[in-house]
């Protein structure tokens, strides 16, 4: 069965390019999209994904904030935040707030497809720009 | 014929996003893809696109620097901005240095193929915000977006703002000079005209004025839709 993806950002420019890293891996399928946390977490409940693909800096919500909601209310999803915050201080809220990966938006062409099949098989992915990334 | 598009910015993801949009038009295609604007420069005098589509905050030359500087090359090149403020400065900057088309990153997806069809049929493309300025301007000659309208500031040369901008990112006169292919010395020698033009007397100012004047823009994330002030330091 493909993992099902719900894909978070404020920037329609941004979703389109990450779609284009997912697209075409049959066992990867994006069912939803939303633009802030709000609509992440209304979509999370109707779609329930099983990885969500997470912007922190978002306008209403944050990024932070919804997956600490998308936990409370759906729990079983996987959280994998997608940022342009190489701070590991960020990185260390951002997994407290119950996601399993991080990575910074600079590495997603090389990243993304190896961080969501981790995070969707419950492993942790995260990967900071100057750090190399480390998977347990 | 196909339309042959060059695109220019420093996030892989959003160069991802943008060939994407542009792809799915029939009769275009991405001839190249660049990460900055002395990238640009070159893939464009190579491939010689129809038209070119530059993210304004790129790093070692900025969008508005690279529009100028292929448009001395070459004034038939059509070129759209990408920006994430239309802030009237950047507006007025943007025409000046001869964009045909403005375009919000947060609209991109929806603006940016009306924008390379405007450009396409020799029109140009401008968000809302940019035709009112336009518009004000021009019913209110007063202040009226003018090509003739300059900074309060002493002009600098094109070679000047690329050496303001390198060293306000934080590289020496070496790296500069090696970027450039100058000497070091000819490096110091912009770097004190440009401090004694602009009276400023550290790098810190250098890097103030800089970013005051659209030069370079902060790393930070995109910043949200609607909140282009946060990107203003």
């Amino acid at each position: 069965m493909a993992v099902r993806i719900l894909l978070v950002d404020d920037h329609p420019v941004v979703r389109q390019g990450l779609r284009t890293l997912l697209d075409g891996r049959s066992q990867l399928e994006v069912v939803g999209e939303a633009s802030d946390g709000i609509e992440a977490v209304e979509k999370v409940m109707e779609l329930r994904p099983d990885v969500v693909v997470l912007d922190i800096t978002m306008p209403r919500m944050s990024g932070i904030e919804a997956c600490r909601l998308i936990q409370q209310k759906a729990p079983g999803r996987e959280v994998l935040f997608v940022t342009q915050h190489d701070s590991p201080q960020m990185m260390r809220e951002a997994l407290a707030a119950g996601a399993r990966g991080y990575v910074v938006k600079s590495n997603l062409a090389r990243d993304l497809v190896e961080a969501v099949e981790a995070v969707s098989q419950h492993r942790e992915f995260t990967a900071l720009a100057r750090n190399p990334r480390t998977e347990s | 014929m196909k339309l042959r598009i060059l695109v220019a910015d420093d996030h892989e993801i959003v160069r991802r996003g943008l060939c994407a949009l542009l792809q799915k038009h029939e009769g275009w295609e991405v001839c190249g893809e660049a990460s900055d604007g002395r990238q640009a420069i070159e893939m464009a005098k190579q491939l010689k696109p129809d038209v070119v589509i530059l993210d304004i905050g790129m790093p070692n030359l900025n969008g508005l620097d690279t529009t100028r500087q292929l448009l001395q090359y070459d004034p038939h090149f059509k070129i759209v901005v990408l920006t994430i403020t239309d802030a009237d400065q950047v507006i007025r900057e943007a025409l000046d240095a001869g964009a045909r088309g403005f375009v919000l990153k947060s609209d991109a997806s929806r603006d940016l193929v009306s924008a390379v069809e405007a450009l396409q049929s020799k029109r140009m493309f401008f968000t809302p915000r940019v035709n009112d300025l336009v518009l004000r301007g021009f019913l209110d000659k007063g202040h009226a977006v003018s090509r003739n309208e300059p900074p309060d500031l002493p002009v600098l040369t094109a070679r000047e703002r690329e050496v303001t901008q390198l060293l306000a990112e934080g590289k020496s006169s070496k790296e500069v000079a090696s970027l450039l292919n100058l000497s070091t010395k000819t490096v110091e020698t912009h770097r004190s005209n440009i401090m004694r033009k602009l009276s400023l007397h550290s790098i810190r100012d250098l890097v103030v004025y800089a970013i005051k004047n659209n030069i370079i823009q902060i790393q930070m994330p995109l910043p949200t839709n609607h909140t282009t002030e946060s990107t203003v330091v």
